[in-house]
């Protein structure tokens, strides 16, 4: 990986980890009623994601069917938001999917185990509505959920919404 | 004769068969010379075999080889047969040349056979036709009858020699054909190979040559006089000759070619560089009788085309229906209707581009009648199930021919009420007049296209029948495949139509459908649109409610001009405006388009007013006219509810919305773009902790969704998003109005306002804006707007400043006047009733203080107070129904006046008693007292009566002390307040008239400081020369102030406690003595004593000595005393009878002793035991009896100065004996004599307190076996 | 003359197939063209369904001609995100050939990718974005006749 490549990495880590803690910060502050950090950054993340996959998809070839899409975001989205694929995909086929990350890129500088893992899963917030925001963008309704037990692994989970 | 033409002319008759039989007509031509019979023998097995095996074409130009089955048309050689130089025909081509013999004799040969083949050849070679074959037939038949036979062989030989230098195989042996053995089977199969091959050869060399010259043709076109036509002959007639080889695609794509070159000459021309030929299809479109696609070639317009005569139409059309036809064999259907549909838009756009004169509606004809043709052919070929299944191939064309027909019927006049005038009868009689006569190939069908558009224009009704039919064709063709925008087009053109034909009520659905949709997606312009087509519509149908709604949704629509919305806006006023005769039937609308509730704003913010109160309500509203309106009234319908908690409700929806301080702001979405409803609720996103359940340390977090359920559930269709007409105005009894203001195009601030009457809660519910007749109505307010009113009664609160009230000096006392629903008038005044214990003082500057209901400080003004002697009357200031008038008063409680002061002190006295008696030796509070005032206030015609409690802060308490006859009076006063006083000017009086008795201060200072919670003492001897009453009246007083308090003007404030004493005068005297046992010189432990009582009168007979114990003889009384020895210490031990009774005379210095034994329990000072002494009385009567009988109760528990205290309460033995009579019960019959204590004072104790000095004993035993 | 729609996307959070840009030059007849963008969505929808069947292979972005008309030519892209790009052409311009139309409708989803990173435009939304408006401007003088 080139420098610049690490610093632009590194920029979005970094950014993430601001983005996060200055949410927390507000909210014990009272500015925003706590708990709701969550849903803020998964907001944000939402957001995010309509843009990034607008840009990603723009010269790929149309998508068959649902899985080519999950396909899609497991592969270049993931690699081009977190520079590795999804290490595994599954589904049941009947709309629910789960994406496991061995190396969760917002993880891996925290900890390595189960130290902190009371704050993990507002480090996981943006990013379930990273994924949440491109799905939609590409036509799907979903609901993403996440779970971590041992850092920097942790799971996905995509609840499709037939429309 | 012209091949070609022959060719055509056979397929004339063969037009009705199916066009497949026609190419088998056609086959690939090959000639026969020689053996005529011999040839007509063979070829029904010729015939029949040859095309059995296909055999594989190689083809040039690296086309793909294609197997193809061999077929062909055996005709006899004739030199005519022969192509001349430059012949382009192919289809009479003959491809190969056959000469038959079965000659097996040399002689014949050389005679005839010989010369005649030679004739043949050189024929063959004039024409340089090379594709020749010689068949030699064999048959053992001949040999049979034949002497001198040479081999078989030779002759063939001959021939080969003769004729067939280096290439033999262009003469073959057909041995025995008409036997059926095996050898003939070979013979016939190496015949047949080689006739396919040399065939095959014969195409590929005489197509390929042929296609060399027509692409040197080709490449000729820039050349000035190059045709079109002609090339397009040449092309074409290969392309007929893979279609009689059945190649079809290949003569597809020499059509495809001719299209694509024409096309682009076609642009090119547009382009500038026009083609001289092309002008040839330039000239003025005069025929428009569609496309034919029901016979394979169209002779007549390919005749056109070869003699340069044809239009473009007639080329186009001639050159689509051959593509038609190949597209057919190829069962592609499908591909002929859309070629089609492009082909009709193409013909239309190069008449534009070439500018070819076409008169009105000529184009419409042609297209109308090509679409149904192609329609049909299609139909022609293919069954129901297939065209079903492919509407969405065909409907195009359907909805395009509906047009064409549409435009048609508008340009001949056909739509309109009132039919056709001459002009477009004219025009119509010149279109059909280009029709021509009808085919004859549809001239027998009867829903040709031709008949079809013929009878459409031929009348209004059955223009509109075709019209129809077409139109729901298409709509529902388009429905089915789910092409709904289209289908709602194909509907507003038919509303259009029926709109024309002033059929409003069939317009309205369609427009109605369309609108929905456009709705539905929110294509404004599309939705503007309709909605001006429906408004016309609706008018015409009379629906005025509907019609003016309408209105004002296209009066409110900003992509209409200005002028429209005006014009729009200025119809509802019109019909508002209008005067109706008698019924005055309002119609309602809805507000939405006609202007939008922006914000809504109370005056108080708070939205809370009491009875009669104003409230303000400012609404902002945007009105979305254009022009300033005229509104009548604008009313808000109120709901009107009593609601008990209505303040709890209020607060509640304060906080709701507190941060509008009291604006409500509504949201609208915009006219004409509404989003849609199902909006899906937000992710409700937790953290999630999952702890281990053996130790609880954290085994997975993460984040859950706890609304899934909410979010995955399908969400159900949009509900229609064009508003529900149906309004309904609310009729409520509370109606917020403002009326006759002008509504300007944007933003208006209307204010309400109200005088709350009755309390409760009202809710805004609707609002209506009357214009004339119409009224538009906002059905419901949301978010719920709510204001209450509430109601109070007058009323009037005094309460001191201080936690509790001092009585005796001067305290603030606030007085409240919480005005409610009573206006304070000028005059109004409180009563107050004086009490004259309580004087109310008040300085001429005392002020009140007026607030508003919500605490604002209003005004203030000085208070005027008159008091008569019995009444003080303030005058209160003026003030407005709910409000508050406070101001202070000092009042001051004043103890000294008398007789209340006597019965109050009792009260108090009897307070105390009954406190000390309940809770024992509790340190006793301040006796207190209600201080009852009766106010009459303004407002009510009953009088109020306020309890004002004092506290007495002092309590007082005397004594009686004796020394022999001598008598002091003490009198104790506590200070239970918190205060610290000075106290001055003490003084006992005797209230009595005893003018001989003084009492005698022994007092030291006339003022003294008295501490919180201390208590002064203050003693007094009384002297008096003369005998006594037995009671005596005292009344004892002092003044104090509180020593912070700076001004001295209230400063002294008597305090009386008025006491008597009874019956003090000494009677006896007690005297008890203790002597060592003789010879000893102390008294000793467990050694009796003895103890000398001796009684002495110390008064002759007085008063209180009459009673039942006197006894009187010769003139010296005597009385009954008992005595009585008590040791409560028990220090001694009585020997003997401790008590007795003993007649007493009564005389002054008359004395009594008693002797009797004690012995001393313990060592040391012991106080002397007790002697009581006691009147004894006879019984008498039960009444006496039971008086004693509580009087020995009494006496049992006897304390001196509990006697004390009961002197000093002079009910105090009456109530005792009140407690006691109920109880007393028992002991009623049994005669008993009576003991009576004497009161205090009456025997003097004059041991009382001495002590004796005992030593221990030595023995202890003695004192052990003493005490048994 | 030349006319471009972009169609808002199929399951934006608003409604179906509202328009997010209409654009048309010149503006005479504009209604017209407005109708023919609407109608046109039904065939953009039967193709879409029919990629969605994957019957048809057709991978691309660029839906082809949708249909002609006597007097236009309707041309489709569907980018991957639903949005329908409509654009409708006069037959009589032979300017514009298939290779046009496509490399048109690419600078149009290029210049729509930006407006979505633009913090002021708001998914779903009508666009309002002068960048956007100038590129559409110039790119259909490029081609005016």
């Amino acid at each position: 990986m080139t420098r610049v490549e690490m610093a632009d990495e590194a920029l979005f880590l970094l950014l993430h980890n601001e983005m996060v803690a200055g949410l927390h910060r507000a909210a014990e502050q009272g500015e925003a009623e706590n708990g709701r950090c969550i849903t803020k950054l998964e907001n944000m993340g939402f957001r995010v994601g309509q843009g990034l996959i607008e840009r990603f998809t723009k010269d790929t070839a149309r998508f068959k069917d649902e899985l080519d899409i999950m396909k899609f975001i497991c592969k270049d989205f993931w690699t081009t938001v977190f520079k590795k694929q999804i290490d595994n995909l599954r589904t049941n086929h009947q709309g629910i999917y789960v994406l496991q990350d061995n190396k969760f890129r917002l993880l891996t500088q925290m900890s390595a185990g189960k130290q902190y893992l009371e704050h993990a899963p507002k480090y996981l917030a943006f990013t379930c509505g990273l994924i949440r925001g491109g799905l939609s963008n590409l036509g799907i309704k979903s609901i993403v959920t996440a779970e971590v037990s041992v850092m920097p692994a942790c799971k996905f989970q995509v609840m499709i919404q037939k429309m | 004769m012209d091949p070609a033409a022959a060719v055509a002319a056979e397929e004339e008759e063969g037009s009705e068969k199916p066009p497949v039989i026609y190419t088998m007509e056609n086959k690939p031509i090959v000639t026969c010379a020689g053996d005529q019979n011999l040839f007509t023998s063979v070829y029904p097995m010729l015939s029949q075999q040859l095309p059995r095996d296909p055999m594989e074409w190689r083809r040039s130009y690296g086309r793909a080889p294609k197997m193809i089955h061999l077929e062909s048309n055996f005709v006899q050689f004739k030199e005519e047969l022969l192509p001349k130089e430059g012949n382009k025909a192919l289809l009479t081509f003959p491809f190969l040349h056959i000469y038959w013999t079965e000659c097996c004799d040399t002689e014949v040969y050389k005679a005839t056979v010989k010369d005649d083949i030679t004739k043949w050849q050189n024929v063959l070679k004039v024409h340089s036709s090379v594709d020749w074959l010689i068949v030699v037939v064999e048959s053992d038949a001949k040999k049979k009858n034949k002497t001198n036979i040479l081999p078989r062989t030779s002759i063939v030989d001959k021939i080969r020699n003769d004729f067939c230098n280096k290439q033999s195989d262009r003469c073959v042996v057909l041995s025995d054909p008409l036997k059926d053995s095996s050898r003939s089977q070979e013979s016939w199969n190496a015949f047949l190979t080689k006739l396919r091959t040399l065939l095959l050869m014969s195409f590929t060399k005489n197509l390929g040559k042929f296609e060399d010259d027509m692409r040197t043709l080709r490449e000729k076109r820039t050349e000035p006089g190059w045709s079109f036509c002609e090339y397009f002959m040449v092309q074409e007639e290969l392309a007929f000759v893979f279609e009689m080889l059945q190649q079809f695609e290949d003569a597809l794509v020499q059509y495809d070619e001719l299209d694509a070159l024409f096309s682009q000459y076609v642009v090119n021309f547009g382009a500038g560089d026009g083609a001289n030929w092309l002008t040839f299809f330039c000239q003025p479109v005069r025929s428009w009788n569609g496309l034919i696609l029901r016979k394979p070639i169209d002779m007549e317009k390919r005749e056109l085309i070869q003699n340069q005569e044809a239009t473009l139409l007639d080329l186009r059309s001639y050159l689509f229906s051959r593509q038609c036809t190949l597209l057919i064999f190829l069962q592609r259907p499908w591909e002929v209707s859309q070629r089609a549909l492009e082909l009709l838009h193409n013909c239309v756009q190069e008449l534009k581009l070439l500018e070819v004169s076409v008169p009105p509606g000529a184009l419409d004809c042609w297209v109308f009648l090509s679409c149904l043709e192609v329609l049909q052919r299609i139909e022609g070929c293919c069954d129901r199930a297939q065209i079903d299944a492919n509407v969405s191939h065909t409907v195009g064309l359907w909805s395009y021919a509906t047009e064409k027909l549409k435009s048609l019927g508008y340009l001949c006049g056909l739509v309109s009420e009132k039919g056709p005038n001459s002009e477009d009868l004219n025009r119509t009689v010149d279109l059909l007049a280009g029709l021509g006569a009808e085919r004859p190939e549809t001239a027998n069908t009867a829903q040709s296209p031709y008949k079809k558009l013929k009878e459409a224009l031929s009348s209004v009704e059955t223009f509109e029948k075709h019209y129809l039919d077409l139109s729901h064709a298409t709509i529902e063709m388009y429905t089915n495949i789910g092409r709904i925008r289209s289908a709602k087009l194909v509907g507003k053109d038919l509303a259009e139509f029926y709109m024309r034909k002033k059929g409003p009520q069939k317009a309205e659905v369609y427009l109605q459908g369309a609108l929905k949709t456009y709705l539905a997606e929110g294509w404004a312009l599309l939705i503007t649109h309709t909605r001006k087509q429906l408004a016309e519509c609706q008018k015409h149908l009379g629906q005025i409610e509907n019609y003016l709604q309408t209105s004002s949704l296209l009066a409110a629509d900003n992509h209409l001009t200005e002028d429209e919305r005006t014009h729009f806006c200025q119809e509802i006023l019109n019909f508002a405006n209008q005067q109706t005769e008698g019924q005055g039937e309002k119609v309602i609308l809805s507000m939405h388009s006609f202007a939008q509730l922006k914000t809504l704003h109370f005056d108080p913010p708070n939205a809370v007013v009491h009875v009669g109160g104003t409230l303000s309500v400012e609404l902002t509203l945007l009105s979305q006219m254009p022009i300033p309106v005229q509104v009548d009234q604008i009313a808000i319908n109120v709901h009107f509810s009593i609601e008990k908690n209505s303040y709890r409700k209020t607060a509640e929806w304060l906080t709701k919305h507190k941060t509008s301080n009291g604006i409500i702001s509504f949201s609208n979405e915009v006219v004409g773009f509404p989003l849609s409803r199902n909006n899906l609720p937000a992710l409700e996103l937790y953290e999630m902790y999952e702890r281990s359940p053996s130790d609880n340390s954290l085994n997975t977090t993460g984040i859950i969704c706890k609304n899934v359920h909410m979010l995955l559930r399908r969400q159900e269709s949009s509900s229609s998003l064009e508003m529900s007409s149906g309004v309904t105005l609310e009729d409520g009894a509370h109606m917020l109005k403002c009326s006759n203001l002008i509504l300007e195009p944007g933003i208006n601030r209307i204010t309400f306002r109200t005088q709350a009457k009755e309390p409760g809660t009202y809710t805004l519910r609707q609002l209506c804006m009357s214009v004339g007749k119409v009224q538009f109505v906002l059905p419901h307010i949301y978010p719920i707007v709510q204001y209450d009113v509430y109601s109070q009664e007058p009323q009037l609160k005094v309460e001191p400043l201080t936690d509790s009230l001092l009585a005796g000096i001067p305290q603030k006392v606030k007085f409240t006047v919480t005005t409610g629903h009573y206006t304070m008038k000028n005059g109004d005044t409180l009563q107050l009733s004086n009490a004259d214990a309580m004087p109310i003082l008040y300085h001429p500057e005392s002020k009140a203080v007026i607030y508003s209901n919500t605490r604002e400080r209003v005004s203030q003004s000085t208070l005027t107070i008159q008091s008569s002697e019995k009444i003080t009357s303030i005058a209160l200031p003026m003030a407005p129904a709910y409000h508050v008038i406070e101001f202070e008063l000092e009042v001051m409680y004043l103890p000294s006046a008398p007789v209340v002061a006597m019965e109050r002190e009792n009260l108090i006295n009897k307070d105390l008693h009954r406190k000390s008696k309940e809770k024992q030796k509790a340190d006793n509070c301040m006796a207190t007292v209600d201080q009852k005032v009766t106010i009459d206030c303004p407002w009510s015609i009953y009088s109020t009566i306020i309890a004002l409690t004092f506290s007495i802060p002092f309590n007082a308490k005397h004594s009686l002390l004796s020394a022999g006859k001598r008598k002091y009076v003490q009198v104790c006063v506590q200070n239970m307040s918190e205060l610290c006083f000075e106290l001055s000017e003490n003084n006992l009086k005797n209230s009595g008239n005893y003018t001989d008795l003084q009492l005698v201060p022994l007092n030291s200072e006339s003022q003294q400081l008295i501490y919180s919670k201390q208590s002064v003492f203050f003693v007094w001897e009384l002297k008096w020369m003369k005998e006594l009453p037995p009671s005596l009246q005292c009344q004892f007083l002092f003044s104090f102030c509180p020593v912070t308090s700076e001004e001295q003007s209230f400063s002294l404030k008597p305090f009386i406690y008025e006491f008597q004493v009874e019956n003090f005068f000494t009677l006896y005297n007690v005297k008890a003595e203790i002597f060592p046992p003789l010879g000893a010189e102390y008294c000793k432990t467990g050694s009796l004593c003895s103890l000398e009582v001796s009684i002495t009168r110390l008064s002759d007979l007085l008063e209180v000595d009459k009673d039942e114990a006197l006894t009187e003889s010769d003139g010296y009384c005597t009385t009954k005393l008992m005595y009585e020895v008590v040791d409560n210490s028990s220090n001694w031990a009585v020997c003997g009878k401790s008590s007795g009774v003993i007649s007493m005379p009564v005389a002054a210095r008359a004395t009594h002793k008693v002797h009797m034994e004690v012995m001393p329990l313990f060592a040391g000072y012991l106080p002397f035991p007790d002697v009581r002494l006691y009147k004894y009385l006879p019984h008498h009567s039960a009444h006496s009896m039971q008086l004693d009988a509580d009087s020995w109760i009494e006496n049992d528990n006897l304390s001196v100065d509990k006697n004390v205290d009961d002197q000093a309460d002079s009910s105090s033995i009456r109530s005792r004996g009140s407690i006691h009579s109920t109880t007393s019960g028992e002991h009623k019959g049994l005669p008993m004599p009576r003991l009576q204590s004497f009161s205090s004072g009456q025997v003097f104790n004059s041991s009382t307190g001495m002590q004796i000095l005992v030593i221990p004993s030595k023995d202890d035993h003695v004192l052990e076996v003493s005490v048994t | 003359m030349e006319r471009i729609a972009l169609l808002s996307p199929v399951c934006s959070p608003r409604l179906q197939n509202y328009p997010l840009y209409i654009r048309s030059v010149p503006t005479e007849n504009e209604l017209k063209f407005h109708y023919t963008v609407h109608t046109s969505l039904d065939v953009v929808d039967e193709k879409i369904s029919a990629m969605g069947k994957a019957l048809v292979d057709q991978r691309e972005l660029y839906l082809g001609l949708l249909y002609p008309t006597e007097d236009y030519k309707v041309y489709g892209y569907v980018t991957n995100s639903k949005v329908k790009f409509v654009m409708v052409v006069d037959s009589s311009n032979t300017a514009l050939r298939d290779n046009e139309i496509r490399s048109m409708f690419r600078k149009l989803h290029n210049s729509y990718t930006d407006i979505m990173c633009n913090p002021f435009y708001n998914p779903g939304d009508c666009i309002h974005s002068r960048a956007f408006d100038n590129m559409v401007t110039s790119m259909m003088m490029q081609y005016v006749k």
